[in-house]
């Protein structure tokens, strides 16, 4: 999933933490209180650049698309499966080609008429429609549904290349409630991308009544219409906008049409308050329910005897790494970039500089996850190791001589200031540290123009492997492979092990190909973050699950919260 | 008829030289009896004293090493584990760091100025004298400097020019001297309707005489106000350009740095934040102490 | 007047008419005026064409992203055939003067299908509204301090306005909001147990005014009550004032007649730069007051490239701040009617 606006996480855990009192249905211990006060008002951050799920790609946008838009799926609470939204179940066949979504009957619009087959097929077209340039269609869409291959070469300027384009993929509504999907390769794990919020169906008569009229498939401004406007943002999900102001908030208030009993709260208000001592202030003065810690304040909240009570550390599903250019000597020696991982002190940057807000972890797959191991020691603090390593490579002058790439934002300069302390304190080696404009620091690392680069990171679109072990396959290079490592034997391992139905023998493929990236120190994995949020305690039966967003723990079922008297 | 001109020459003659030397004895003299000056004076010596001295502080175990993080004492508060005035995100010393600061944040206050001086005078001059067809190409000059976006601006020329104290020091001033330039231009356009400079310019005072002798003293005081208010304003802006990430690199400090990165910490460690400003803000006094001062002691009316 | 002689031919009509006005001081004011707004037509073409050529020249592209997986060769290739962006730079500076001539500012980047001149009407009236307030307090509280100050030199009052001008100055509005929102918001609730205290973030036409307006007016308000101090002290030692005071004028007389007309004038010919000022440093009031105004919008769309947002801005920035320089050209006539109209 993508990052937010500022290098912080998603929150994501094995088994569900119930934050607080599990929300039964209509337990007379509920302690309600009144309609009128059942608003939950919480900060999302920054305003997202679309309503339209399908161009989505930040977690700022994502939490209000998965509010408005159902998917087919969601995971499940636990995250050891999916469960039924849109469908309510699924068959595949044999060759594992075909995906057939059995979709909920009782489904409807938010203006109440039914969802139908060909919903799901308009709306997974709109965002395959190459002349819409949806930020998400890249890592998954295009390589595995049927004819998407060819995104990359439809000519945008030419409706009739689009259309043909469009008419030619494997989407298909055999009758009003059944939706097919043909794959081009089996994959093992297409169960999850339908949990994605962007695979959701959209309205075809609404859109063009937005645009005016039917419109050519080239015309973006048109196909985008019907997003600027509440009124026409008509969606399948628990809740509904009912205003958008721009850049400071967006209220959502239930869908009447929702196939799920009806939602205690009655509003959700999702500010876009983006600095963080702002919405601290606004949550210590009763303005905010619910908001992430800044890092600064994290150990003020601690030490205070009422916010400490009200403060949830929460695991998320993401990993941060450095990243190492191995096409530039000494970086490409793999016994230097080995030593460079071993002399971080994991511990101390979880601890001190990150105030305790994760775990250090110097492996890839993220604690929660299947194929979560620690077992491979290969990069783990030894600085002894370590000097020993760069000693015998010889390098040490050469590699004095590389720069640490850092975005102009605080959290990176003072986590890779304490970076290039720790390498001169534990290898002896000084290297330099070069701040430039975030944009820029993108534009270099896209070319490859860096040598160290840290710390960049993943959170978990869905909480299946293939989503984190894709990042570092040959040829994704300048997409978050910035070392633009390739290995060859790692690319069937995980194609391998992509494809592969039996689940033994997919956890195995992983495994090793996790193993690869560790000994040959791909890049130096650094820590698995953790969200620190503050919660008001008259919010109740928040569940917070694996696909949450890092500021709104428990956004994935909003519809059981609710507001005790308070 | 001829004796009035040779009694003008020989008023003339016999008034520059005497005045020259009266004026800087007497400005000194002036200047010394002004304490606040003095204790303006006295701040700016020690300042760059401690700008030029911290290294040895540093060597003689005086103070502690600016750049030595010490992870488990982060946002220390003043007078908690040694750290006389606290410690910063990283646990480095605030009290060292705030010494070491004074030295780019003190180049950059004042050289700014320096930069921004001469432009600001040369511009604001010439369109406020000349008048006319100059000054309004030269106004709408400063139109179209005021509206591009300098931040924009700022991120091109050091990208192109590559980050160096230089090229920081010029961004900052490029985008600064409208100001001065503006007030200079106003300041001339009000004083050079007076009757002491008609005066002097129907008796064939050649202009840059007149601007130098006249035009300048008299705007000295709004020009030294601008000037010592640009100090802090330029050593912010140093901090915003190392936002933007093309400022001073880390871990060097300066003080409008250490101002942003302790506004993130307002509640952890409010003191991380008031140290730097409070140094910024003696600074600011201190050069306009001294400015006034000057001021004062060049303006012959203060006669006493 | 020959004007009303008769009907004459519009040609003999002009020039005797321009005569006519020219020759009275409105006139010249009039003529004066309308040739800074003709002025301000290369004015703006300049500002575009320098705005154009620092964004194409700043690195990094709209479509990069500030961390993460970034977005494929394709999508960025569609993306830039979706916004026009791979046309020949000299045809895309074409293209957009054309549409700004007809008041079309196109299409934001970053805010999907929302227009540059929507997104602009949004947020104006916020920044307005704060910047218009700031500025009224600005004129009557500075040079009311400065004039204060000048009068009482080397007094309690004067250290104590000049005490409070250099804190305004050396803390910079962002540390100076914060500190308040930590007294007058956090901690006030807390004492109170929220029955008193001021409102931290978001934009209402209440008490939310209080904290942004006082965070944008402290620094202009302590500059231009040094600038107002300064010049008071120039004007008081002008002949004509030292004559009044022998005269045995009462204070406030000397003051009002003889001393506020000279000491106005920097402060006036700085009113532009303020003006500036708080249009475009309203962005930091904007951030730490979370107010969905110009200037946060303005920085957001640099930090993003947004390249139509950052021309639509600087359009409507460049014009704010031409119009704010003409009235203060236009004042100096009236406070110094021996300025020349150039």
């Amino acid at each position: 999933m993508q990052l937010g606006n500022h290098l912080r996480a998603t929150a994501l855990v094995s088994v569900a933490v119930v934050v607080a009192a599990c929300g039964g249905s209509n337990a007379p211990s509920l302690n309600l209180a009144p309609a009128d006060q059942q608003i939950l008002r919480a900060n999302n951050g920054v305003e997202p650049n679309s309503f339209d799920p399908t161009q989505q790609t930040y977690t700022y946008e994502r939490a209000v698309g998965i509010q408005t838009f159902d998917s087919l799926f969601r995971a499940k609470a636990d995250s050891s499966d999916v469960e039924p939204l849109g469908a309510t179940s699924y068959d595949v066949s044999s060759d594992g080609l075909t995906y057939t979504f059995h979709l909920r009957t009782n489904e409807k619009w938010s203006d109440g008429k039914p969802v139908v087959a060909s919903d799901w097929v308009y709306g997974w077209k709109h965002f395959l429609n190459p002349a819409l340039a949806a930020g998400y269609v890249d890592p998954f869409f295009d390589l595995t549904i049927k004819g998407a291959g060819t995104y990359g070469s439809v000519d945008v300027s030419s409706a009739s290349a689009i259309d043909a384009y469009l008419n030619g993929l494997g989407l298909s509504a055999p009758d009003d409630k059944t939706f097919v999907v043909a794959l081009d390769h089996p994959a093992a794990y297409f169960k999850w991308v339908a949990t994605l919020w962007m695979a959701v169906p959209l309205r075809k008569d609404i859109i063009e009544q937005a645009a005016g009229g039917s419109f050519a498939s080239t015309d973006a401004t048109k196909a985008e219409a019907w997003a600027n406007n509440a009124s026409t943002i008509i969606g399948n999900g628990p809740y509904k906008i009912k205003e958008i102001a721009s850049k400071d908030h967006v209220t959502l208030v239930p869908n009447p049409n929702y196939w799920a009993p009806a939602p205690h709260l009655q509003q959700i208000v999702l500010y876009e308050i983006s600095d963080g001592n702002t919405a601290y202030s606004q949550y210590q003065t009763g303005a905010l329910d619910i908001i992430g810690v800044p890092l600064a304040d994290v150990t003020v909240v601690r030490n205070d005897p009422k916010l400490s009570k009200e403060a949830k550390l929460i695991p998320t599903l993401s990993q941060y790494w450095i990243s190492y250019n191995s096409t530039r000597a000494p970086l490409d020696d793999k016994n230097v970039r080995m030593a460079l991982s071993k002399s971080i002190d994991r511990d101390k940057l979880v601890n001190d500089i990150e105030h305790g807000n994760g775990k250090s972890l110097g492996t890839f797959i993220p604690k929660g996850m299947n194929g979560y191991d620690t077992s491979d020691n290969a990069q783990s603090f030894d600085p002894a190791a370590a000097k020993k390593l760069l000693a015998d490579s010889g390098k040490a002058a050469q590699l004095a001589k590389m720069k640490l790439i850092t975005r102009n934002s605080t959290a990176s300069k003072t986590l890779n200031q304490f970076l290039a302390d720790q390498w001169s304190t534990n290898l002896g080696v000084t290297i330099q540290l070069d701040v430039i404009d975030s944009k820029t620091v993108t534009r270099n690392i896209r070319k490859g123009q860096f040598d160290i680069y840290g710390l960049d990171g993943w959170i978990s679109d869905y909480p299946d492997q293939q989503d984190w072990f894709d990042i570092f396959v040959t040829g994704s290079c300048h997409s978050l492979n910035w070392g633009c490592v390739s290995d060859t034997s790692y690319d069937d391992l995980v194609n391998k092990a992509d494809a592969e139905s039996d689940k033994t023998k997919r956890a195995q493929g992983y495994s090793q190909a996790q193993k690869k990236l560790i000994d040959n120190a791909v890049v130096g994995f650094m820590y698995q973050p953790y969200e620190y949020d503050l919660i008001k305690p008259y919010v109740q039966g928040l569940t917070v699950t694996t696909t949450d967003d890092q500021n709104l723990p428990g956004d994935g079922r909003y519809n059981q919260a609710y507001i005790t008297q308070h | 008829m001829a004796l009035p001109a040779a009694t003008i020459e020989q008023l003339g003659q016999w008034e520059v030289p005497e005045q020259q030397i009266g004026l800087w004895s007497d400005a000194l003299q002036r200047f010394r009896r002004n304490r606040l000056a003095i204790a303006g004076a006295a701040v700016v010596l020690l300042l760059v004293l401690i700008a030029f001295g911290s290294p040895l502080l540093v060597q003689l175990h005086l103070i502690a090493d600016p750049l030595k993080q010490h992870v488990e004492f982060i946002e220390a508060a003043p007078g908690q584990n040694g750290y006389a005035f606290g410690a910063d995100e990283l646990g480095r010393d605030t009290l060292s760091r705030l010494l070491f600061g004074s030295r780019v944040s003190l180049a950059v206050g004042i050289f700014v100025q320096a930069i921004i001086l001469p432009i600001g005078l040369a511009i604001g001059l010439t369109a406020g004298y000349f008048g006319g067809r100059i000054d309004n190409l030269l106004m709408r000059f400063t139109d179209i400097w005021y509206a591009f976006p300098d931040l924009l601006f700022v991120l091109v020329v050091v990208s192109v020019f590559g980050p160096s104290l230089l090229t920081i020091f010029g961004a900052i001033a490029l985008v600064n001297w409208v100001g001065l330039a503006r007030l200079v231009r106003g300041q001339v356009l009000s004083i050079k309707e007076k009757e002491f400079i008609e005066a002097a310019r129907s008796s064939g005072s050649a202009p840059a005489k007149l601007i130098l002798k006249h035009l300048l003293p008299n705007s000295l005081g709004p020009i030294i106000v601008t000037l010592t208010f640009g100090i802090p304003q330029a050593i912010f802006l140093e901090a915003v350009l190392s936002f933007l990430g093309v400022g001073i690199q880390p871990p060097t400090p300066t003080w409008g740095q250490m101002v942003f990165d302790g506004y993130e910490n307002i509640y952890a460690n409010p003191t991380s934040v008031v140290f730097p400003a409070l140094a910024i803000g003696f600074t600011l006094l201190a050069f306009s102490f001294v400015g006034d001062g000057l001021r004062d002691a060049l303006d012959p009316r203060m006669k006493r | 007047m020959a004007v009303t002689a008769g009907r004459p031919t519009r040609g003999a009509l002009l020039p005797s008419q321009l005569s006519a006005i020219t020759s009275t001081r409105t006139g010249s004011l009039a003529i004066f005026i309308v040739r800074r707004i003709l002025w301000m037509a290369p004015i703006l073409f300049f500002v575009i064409l320098i705005t154009f050529t620092l964004m194409h020249l700043a690195p990094g592209s709209p479509w990069d992203k500030a961390g993460g997986r970034q977005l494929s060769d394709t999508v960025i290739n569609n993306l830039n055939i979706r916004y026009g962006l791979n046309k020949p730079v000299t045809q895309q500076f074409v293209l957009y003067l054309w549409s700004v001539i007809h008041f079309d500012f196109g299409l934001s980047y970053q805010y999907q299908n929302k227009t540059v001149s929507g997104l602009l009407l949004e947020s104006w009236p916020y920044t307005a509204t704060i910047g218009v307030l700031a500025f009224l307090l600005i004129i009557p509280v500075g040079v009311g301090l400065g004039v204060l100050a000048a009068l009482r030199q080397n007094t309690r009052i004067d250290y104590i306005t000049m005490g409070f001008a250099t804190v305004a100055a050396s803390f910079p509005n962002f540390v100076i909001g914060a500190l308040m929102v930590v007294v007058f918001g956090v901690l006030s609730y807390r004492a109170t147990g929220g029955n008193f205290f001021l409102p931290t973030a978001g934009f209402a036409l209440d008490d939310h005014l209080i904290m942004p307006v006082l965070t944008l007016a402290l620094l202009p308000i302590a500059y231009t009550a040094r600038l107002t101090r300064a010049s008071t002290l120039e004007a008081i030692r002008q002949d004509f004032v030292r004559t009044a005071w022998a005269k045995g004028l009462p204070e406030r007389l000397v003051v009002t007649r003889h001393v506020l007309k000279n000491s106005l004038i920097p402060v006036v010919t700085t009113l532009g730069p303020t003006f500036a000022f708080l249009v475009t440093g309203s962005v930091i009031v904007e951030t730490v007051f979370s107010i969905p105004g110009i200037g946060r919008a303005f920085v957001v769309a640099i930090e993003s490239r947004d390249y139509p947002m950052i021309l639509g801005t600087t359009v409507l920035f460049s014009l704010v701040i031409a119009v704010a320089n003409l009235v203060v050209d236009v004042a100096y006539v009236f406070i110094d009617p021996r300025v020349r109209l150039t």
